[in-house]
């Protein structure tokens, strides 16, 4: 079947189609929450031309980053919004691409890590800039920019 | 990657003299940006295509409606995402027939350009996962099959001799559902048997 190769990290098992659809049903509402249109925290310079080395670094700390900040503190916007079930799915097979990757420390250089963490670390300055209700809405506004990226990384 | 925005004249004023003015917005940047062809114009279109080019960027769009000395507020879409929300175009199709197998030649569709002179983009280069989706009609047998390929070039073996296959292709990228617009239909005969002939 398919799955995802973010470098030497591979996940199987995750139907990337499920994702886009739960995303797609609840877009148009998220994202009209978003008042903030001057700000784009999935900014070109933290994902494009990504090296197959940094992209299971990467992939890890913000599907983790998403999973420990934005889910979890998104998830009575959600009920308010009625977006439950768009917003479980997200969350579910976020929880199951993170906890089968595992970055291998041993054999990767320390720069790829270090230059996947500084893209990371743009990401979240960005999003610390923020009022916290105001990011999580614009964060969780922005998964389809990501899965855009992870879909680059599945085959 | 043709983004025209489109929308209707205000409730109670069609027919009348309603110009309208057009700006987009580059999510993640700072200033609403005009477009000078679509200053005080009378049309209810906008092609924005060469504006939103960048398709890995995300857009707004906002219209203002002004009738007599009346002004509207901007009316605004939602987030537009031309990577996730073009429709794909058919790719060209070539067919060469034998007597019993058709070849089939596929060439990906272009990105839409500006200037006819500008080189061209293939969608092969923005989409590395395009894929096609053949329909074969066999009108003899009143029979319809499909193939889904991801190469360029197919060829349909064991078909019958003497007889008109009809053929369209839709080009498909695999994610989130995006529309796409099939080939014309195009229809060749595969060539006569000899050996069949002599019986």
């Amino acid at each position: 079947g398919q799955e995802f190769q973010f470098g030497s990290c591979r996940v199987e098992g995750v139907v990337l189609q499920e994702l886009w659809a739960a995303f797609r049903a609840v877009k148009d509402v998220v994202q009209a929450q978003d008042n903030i249109t001057g700000v784009r925290l999935l900014r070109k310079e933290v994902l494009q031309n990504v090296s197959d080395a940094e992209s299971c670094y990467l992939s890890q700390a913000l599907l983790k980053f998403y999973l420990d900040t934005v889910f979890k503190n998104y998830h009575g916007k959600a009920a308010e919004f009625r977006i439950l079930k768009s917003f479980s799915t997200l969350a579910n097979n976020f929880i199951a691409i993170t906890s089968r990757l595992r970055p291998s420390q041993e054999n990767e250089m320390f720069s790829i890590s270090e230059s996947a963490r500084r893209r990371f670390l743009l990401f979240q300055r960005e999003f610390k800039q923020l009022d916290i209700e105001a990011a999580l809405t614009k964060a969780f506004g922005e998964v389809d920019i990501l899965l855009t990226w992870m879909e680059k990384f599945y085959q | 990657m043709k983004n025209i925005l489109q929308w209707s004249p205000p409730e109670g004023l069609q027919g009348a003299e309603v110009t309208y003015t057009v700006r987009y917005f580059i999510y993640g940047q700072k200033k609403w940006l005009s477009k000078s062809e679509c200053r005080n114009i009378l049309r209810t279109y906008c092609n924005l295509s060469a504006e939103t080019s960048d398709y890995e960027h995300q857009y707004y769009a906002r219209v203002k409606a002004v009738w007599g000395t009346n002004c509207s507020k901007g009316a605004q879409t939602g987030r537009f995402y031309p990577f996730l929300e073009t429709r794909i175009g058919p790719p060209e199709v070539a067919l060469t027939t034998d007597k019993k197998s058709i070849s089939i030649v596929l060439t990906a569709p272009e990105k839409w350009k500006k200037d006819p002179e500008e080189s061209s983009i293939s969608m092969q280069q923005i989409y590395s996962n395009l894929k096609y989706h053949v329909s074969i009609y066999n009108a003899k047998a009143n029979k319809t099959w499909s193939q889904c390929v991801t190469n360029q070039m197919l060829v349909l073996s064991w078909l019958e001799p003497d007889t008109l296959y009809c053929v369209h292709v839709a080009s498909f990228v695999p994610g989130p559902p995006r529309l796409a617009q099939p080939s014309e239909k195009q229809c060749v005969s595969t060539l006569k048997d000899p050996a069949s002939a002599l019986k």
